[in-house]
C-alpha cells in the first residue's frame, strides 16, 4: 500500500510540476513567433478604434474579398459604404482589419465629405485562413462593420 | 536614408473623361518593400527590418481630403484607391512618409471637360 501511494503522490506532483511548465513553453513559443513591431491583438485593436462604443453588423458596408486567396501576400480588399457624405452626415472612417493576423490593422482611412463616396479599395496581407473586417465610423459616432472569411493556402506575413 | 532616389509611384484617375460634379476614383500605387520585421534575409541569415509606408495624405490644391494610416500588414508595392468628387480644376498630391523618415509626394493634375 505504501509503495502503491507513493507512486500516486509522485505522479501527481509531477503533473502538476509538468504542466505549467510545458504551458509556459508553449506561450514563450508564441510569443517569439510573433515579434513584430505592432502586434495587437483583435479584441484590442477594435476597442482603441471604438473607445468601447457598441459595433453593429450592418448590411451598409459592402466588402469585396476573394473566399479563397491562394497567395495570401495579395489579398484585394474593397469596402463600399452606403452612406450619404453630406457636410453633417458622412463616413468619418473605414478602417480595414483581419483577425489572426501579428498585427491585426492594415490601413485606417479618415475621409472627409469632399470623397463623395464612402470607397476604400487596397491590397493586403494574411498569414493564415481568418476574417476580415471592415469597420466603419459615421459621422454621428456608430460604428459599423461587415466581416467575410478569406481561406489562404500559403501565408503572405512571413 | 541611403536610398535617395525617388520611388517610383504612380496616380491615376478612373475613368479619363469626367466634368465638375463627378466621383472618380484615385488609384495611388507606390514601389515600396513594405517589409514587415518578421522576414529573414536569405543571403544573410539575418531578420530584415520593418520598413513600410506609414502616412498618408491625399489633398487636392493643398487641401487635405483624405489621410490614411498604414501598417505593415498591406502588401508589397501598395495600392490605395479612393474616391474624389470633382470641383474644378487643380491638382491633387498625394505625401507619403515611412516609418525609416523618408519623405516623398506626388502630383497630378485634375482636368474636369464641360
Amino acid at each position: 500500500m505504501k509503495r502503491r501511494n507513493f507512486i500516486k503522490s509522485m505522479v501527481a506532483v509531477s503533473a502538476v510540476v509538468a504542466t505549467p511548465m510545458v504551458l509556459m513553453g508553449k506561450e514563450e513559443a508564441a510569443k517569439a513567433k510573433r515579434k513584430g513591431p505592432n502586434d495587437l491583438t483583435y479584441a484590442a485593436a477594435v476597442e482603441a478604434i471604438t473607445g468601447g462604443k457598441e459595433v453593429k453588423d450592418s448590411q451598409k458596408v459592402k466588402l469585396t474579398v476573394p473566399e479563397i486567396a491562394e497567395n495570401g501576400a495579395v489579398v484585394p480588399v474593397k469596402v463600399e459604404i452606403d452612406h450619404p457624405m453630406e457636410e453633417s452626415n458622412y463616413v468619418k472612417a473605414i478602417h480595414v482589419l483581419s483577425t489572426k493576423n501579428g498585427n491585426v490593422r492594415c490601413v485606417d482611412v479618415m475621409l472627409t465629405p469632399a470623397n463623395g463616396k464612402g470607397y476604400f479599395a487596397t491590397r493586403i496581407k494574411l498569414s493564415t485562413t481568418q476574417e476580415v473586417v471592415g469597420l466603419a465610423e459615421l459621422s454621428d459616432g456608430t460604428f459599423i462593420k461587415a466581416a467575410k472569411s478569406v481561406k489562404v493556402t500559403i501565408g503572405g506575413c512571413g | 536614408m541611403a536610398e535617395k532616389e525617388a520611388r517610383k509611384s504612380m496616380i491615376k484617375i478612373k475613368p479619363k473623361k469626367y466634368k465638375v460634379g463627378d466621383i472618380v476614383k484615385v488609384d495611388f500605387i507606390v514601389i515600396h518593400p513594405m517589409e514587415t520585421g518578421l522576414l529573414k534575409d536569405k543571403k544573410t541569415g539575418k531578420i530584415k527590418p520593418a520598413h513600410y509606408i506609414d502616412n498618408i495624405t491625399f489633398s487636392f490644391d493643398g487641401k487635405p481630403f483624405t489621410t490614411m494610416k498604414v501598417w505593415e500588414t498591406v502588401s508589397t508595392n501598395p495600392y490605395f484607391s479612393v474616391n474624389y468628387k470633382v470641383t474644378g480644376k487643380g491638382k491633387i498630391t498625394v505625401d507619403y512618409t515611412d516609418n525609416t523618415g523618408e519623405k516623398n509626394s506626388k502630383s497630378k493634375k485634375l482636368k474636369p471637360k464641360g
